[in-house]
């Protein structure tokens, strides 16, 4: 007995030191690399939630946002009973039921099955505890105001890729690159940790747009574009000193929290991607010119009394005959062939060349995407009519906010500003990024010749002028109307129904707060621009005025005195 | 029986008791840093409904004790009737999980048969080779073996828990050699223990389940298919060597709660264990089990009787055996066998039925100087 019960002793003991030998050869010899494989399955890299940047009006108002939502995928193999899967999940979503059968009998591990569900929709899906299927946290860009502002701000895509306007041409700002971190995880792949640098924000953009302006701008369209069934309208509003874009909006138009719906022509930012003929609007180049170039003064005369010039082996006419006029009056009335006089007395080389001092034929550099620059011809390769017709506006190609740019020179004492539309851009912290500083603006005229030019434009207003329906009580206005016949595509001439009637201006003229060009296309029933434009312009001129508190001209030595009355 | 009280309380093995006791405590501690809450809505049980079963099993040891083991021996054979009915019971109405039927329900209460049937067989034993005189001849081991061990053995393979029945083999040839063996029979288990290792496992091989076959193809390479069927091995190595010299920490221990470790509160807690208290914590935990069982021998050395003798080495044989199973099983020096480790594991008919077993070893070592009368 005691015999056995040594043996048995020492073969148990034998056995503990067996198991001990092991302990050490795992915890010891091989400790360092299980413990790596732990670390290993246990560790997971987990996409870090990116949120884009916010975007701001210039007065801090949200014209984008995020909201948060979840994004519904499924593992099409683990869901059971597929068919009720569907029909309960389509009726949180609104989907087709087969739609969303479809999914889950796709191929692969992961699918998504509705993307963005608000966090209502989510929880109410979650609750119904279907197998395979899962959530992830997911950010939808929201843009408050709709359609407002869309052709600025632009638009994203399902994935927050950007599509459009501000959101695409800042995108390196608004964006975040992301990247990965590692978190624990189970062997279920549930993640255990949750860091607080598991959310990257991108920078915020604040724009020059106020959002009270831009509202009053797209009204005006809105009303412009009924009175007058157009094909399409555009209306850019800036700080002509600055080059600062208060407002811009086209018809048509889109919202951009349905980007994914919208057309192509609705998409496009008509006011810098569309060129048209300016018309009469572009007489400012040989008018400045020929100041510039002390060829006329103001009482100049020019005998307009055929009402028609020979141009080459072309023909311009007036409306109608205008008798014998001053320089002055060839602006104001907007004298096709006074204009055309002043063409040929200009020059091919000189007009051209004052084209080009007021940025024609190139970008005006705006920050947004997709920006043409326009066309006009070399002076060698000019018609023998070239030299009037492009004097009268004609046979260049031109965007609506050149013209506007070419405008603001003459309000600004004839400095060729930069157009924008980010003032600035600061990080999630608040620590500024960038900022707009206009550098390298060249003069396009000298001071002189802009106040004089812009004498002339104050008479377009006034009784006699093109533009009287433009002129806004209290403030006076300077401006220039155009009508141009559009070019049909198909006959490639003129066409006698379809013009482009615009008016470009600033107001108030000898103290400009706002430079605006409103631009209707083929509008129906009336095709001036003195006609159709220019009352837009007035409208919306004075609800801007109004908005922005400029005192009225006119009442600057009334209001010293203010009686009370009993 | 107030002297006889007196001289329970006097002789009464607080050794033993303490051990099982802090064995217990461990258990439940890691029982709780295995399945501890990592998420805010879960919220596990296991440990509280373990302390439950503590309870029950330290009333059920001291009940043991109040009563001379001499009664186990009067009873034995009306147990052994009563388990093999039960073990019939599970494998006609039983509770199937993981692919073996192995539970029985009792209203609320469900319970493992064969957990108690272990411990029953070694009483019946016991008592059946106290009635054999002198050294066993080969006669009297077949008999004892086709008599009272094929039987279970057939119904728990059926089952089929392989674990308790090779418990029940080696329990059978354990206390066979405790009672002592002819020679003769000695050498002829040697021998036909050498001839039949290939022949026999040629049958038990085919004899056996896939899950079951699997378990030994990834005992042998558990890197075969680290996903598969290896998983269970490696996830355990895995937990014990990233325990190191001084282990992670009570409750800093992933493994286990990370779901990594399969069986993780159950078979495979002594990986949870390694892993938060290292090496130390390890070795401490073996001298435990060490002196657990050395005790057991000593006790069954002391034994006033044979039956008492046989009982308490077949009590620690059992002890012994399982904790050998089960570390090495979460060592991967062993194949996976479904077998829980004694007092730590949670399953509460396995720590009742263990309870059960140290106050049978506390009785014989407590009345280890009475007489018969």
């Amino acid at each position: 007995m005691r015999k056995r019960a040594i043996i048995l002793n020492t073969a148990i003991i034998f056995g503990f030191v067996a198991v001990f030998l092991r302990l050490v050869d795992l915890m010891v010899l091989n400790h360092g690399r299980l413990s790596e494989r732990a670390n290993i399955q246990q560790l997971k890299q987990e996409d870090i939630q990116v949120r884009r940047g916010f975007i701001f009006d210039r007065r801090g108002r949200e014209l984008g946002v995020n909201l948060e939502v979840e994004s519904l995928y499924c593992n099409p193999d683990a869901v059971a009973s597929p068919e009720t899967a569907a029909y309960a999940i389509s009726r949180v979503t609104g989907k087709r039921e087969d739609a969303v059968l479809a999914k889950f009998s796709s191929k692969g591990r992961f699918v998504w099955v509705e993307r963005k569900l608000n966090l209502e929709a989510a929880e109410r899906i979650r609750k119904m505890g279907i197998k395979g299927l899962g959530f992830m946290p997911d950010a939808k860009r929201f843009y408050p105001k709709g359609r407002l502002a869309s052709h600025i701000i632009g638009a994203v895509g399902i994935d927050n890729q950007a599509l459009e306007g501000v959101e695409l041409k800042y995108d390196k700002f608004l964006k975040t690159p992301g990247g990965k971190i590692l978190v624990t995880r189970d062997a279920t792949g549930r993640t255990l940790s949750k860091g607080e640098d598991m959310e990257s924000k991108g920078n915020n953009i604040v724009l020059t747009i106020d959002e009270g302006l831009q509202y009053i701008v797209e009204k005006g369209l809105d009303n412009a574009m009924l009175r007058w069934q157009a094909s399409a309208a555009t209306v850019i509003m800036m700080n002509p000193f600055t080059g600062e874009i208060l407002a811009l909006a086209n018809r048509p138009a889109y919202d951009s929290n349905s980007s994914m719906n919208a057309k192509d022509f609705e998409k496009r930012n008509r006011a810098i991607t569309d060129c048209y003929e300016p018309g009469s609007t572009f007489k400012i180049i040989v008018g400045a010119a020929v100041i510039e170039e002390k060829e006329v003064n103001l009482d100049t005369r020019f005998d307009c009394s055929k009402g028609a010039i020979s141009v080459g082996n072309a023909v311009i006419h007036d409306e109608h005959k205008h008798g014998v006029l001053t320089f002055k009056e060839v602006i104001q009335k907007s004298s096709n062939v006074g204009s055309a006089m002043l063409g040929m007395q200009l020059g091919k080389e000189r007009l051209y060349k004052y084209a080009k001092l007021f940025g024609f034929g190139e970008k005006t550099g705006i920050d947004l995407p997709g920006e043409v620059s326009g066309w006009i011809r070399p002076p060698e390769k000019w018609s023998g009519m070239s030299l009037g017709t492009i004097a009268i506006g004609q046979e260049v190609a031109v965007t609506p906010l050149q013209i506007l740019r070419a405008y603001s020179a003459i309000a600004n004492g004839g400095i060729l500003i930069k157009p924008h539309v980010v003032s600035e851009i600061r990080s999630p912290d608040g620590t500024l990024i960038y900022s707009f500083t206009p550098a390298g603006n060249k003069a396009a005229i000298s001071r002189q010749t802009a106040d004089i030019f812009k004498d002339i434009l104050k008479t377009v207003t006034e009784e006699g002028g093109t533009g009287r329906s433009a002129s806004v009580e209290g403030n006076q206005v300077a401006g220039k109307t155009g009508t141009a016949q559009i070019i049909d595509p198909k006959t490639r001439r003129y066409s006698r129904e379809k013009y482009v009637s615009s008016f470009v201006g600033f107001v108030p003229a000898d103290n400009p707060m706002i430079a605006m060009i409103v631009v209707v296309y083929e509008p129906r029933g009336q095709i001036y621009g003195g006609v159709v434009a220019a009352p837009v312009f007035k409208e919306i001129a004075k609800q801007s005025l109004s908005y922005l508190n400029v005192p009225r001209e006119d009442t600057n030595e009334k209001n010293v005195l203010v009686v009370e009355r009993r | 029986m107030l002297k006889i009280d007196r001289r329970l309380i006097r002789n009464f093995d607080w050794a033993t008791f303490s051990l099982v006791i802090l064995l217990s405590i461990i258990g439940i501690m890691t029982i709780y840093s295995a399945t501890r809450p990592l998420l805010p809505n879960e919220q596990p049980a296991f440990h509280i409904k373990q302390i439950y079963w503590l309870l029950i099993g330290m009333s059920a040891l001291f009940l043991i004790v109040s009563f001379d083991y001499i009664w186990l021996s009067r009873f034995a054979s009306p147990l052994y009737a009563a388990g093999i009915v039960l073990l019939l019971a599970v494998l006609i109405a039983g509770k199937t999980g993981m692919g073996a039927q192995r539970w029985l329900n009792i209203g609320p209460l469900s319970f493992q048969p064969s957990e108690f049937f272990r411990l029953i067989f070694i009483i019946f034993i016991s008592r059946y080779f106290i009635t054999v005189q002198d050294r066993m001849s080969l006669i009297s081991m077949l008999k004892s073996f086709l008599m009272f061990t094929f039987i279970p053995l057939v119904i728990l393979i059926k089952q089929p828990d392989l674990g308790t029945a090779i418990i029940l083999l080696i329990m059978f040839l354990s206390i066979s050699l405790a009672k002592g063996l002819q020679k003769k029979v000695i050498a002829l288990l040697i021998i036909l223990g050498i001839i039949s290792i290939p022949f026999i496992g040629n049958i038990f091989w085919e004899g056996l389940k896939d899950y079951q076959k699997n378990r030994l193809i990834a005992f042998m390479e558990p890197d075969a298919d680290p996903a598969g069927i290896g998983y269970h091995i490696n996830q355990s190595k895995v937990a014990i060597g990233a325990g190191g010299f001084l282990g992670k920490g009570y409750l800093h221990g992933t493994q286990g709660p990370f779901r990594f470790l399969p069986e993780k509160q159950t078979d495979f807690i002594f990986a949870v264990f390694a892993e938060e208290w290292g090496l130390f914590g390890s070795v401490f935990l073996l001298l435990v089990y060490l002196a657990l069982i050395l005790r057991g021998l000593d006790t069954a050395l002391k034994a006033k009787d044979e039956f008492g003798k046989l009982l308490a080495s077949g009590i620690t044989f059992m002890f012994s055996t399982y904790f050998f199973i089960n570390v090495g099983m979460t060592l991967g020096i062993m194949p996976v066998v479904g077998i829980p480790l004694p007092f730590m594991s949670y399953g509460g008919t396995a720590l009742l039925s263990n309870f059960i077993a140290a106050g049978i070893l506390i009785n014989i070592r407590a009345r280890r100087y009475e007489l018969f009368y």
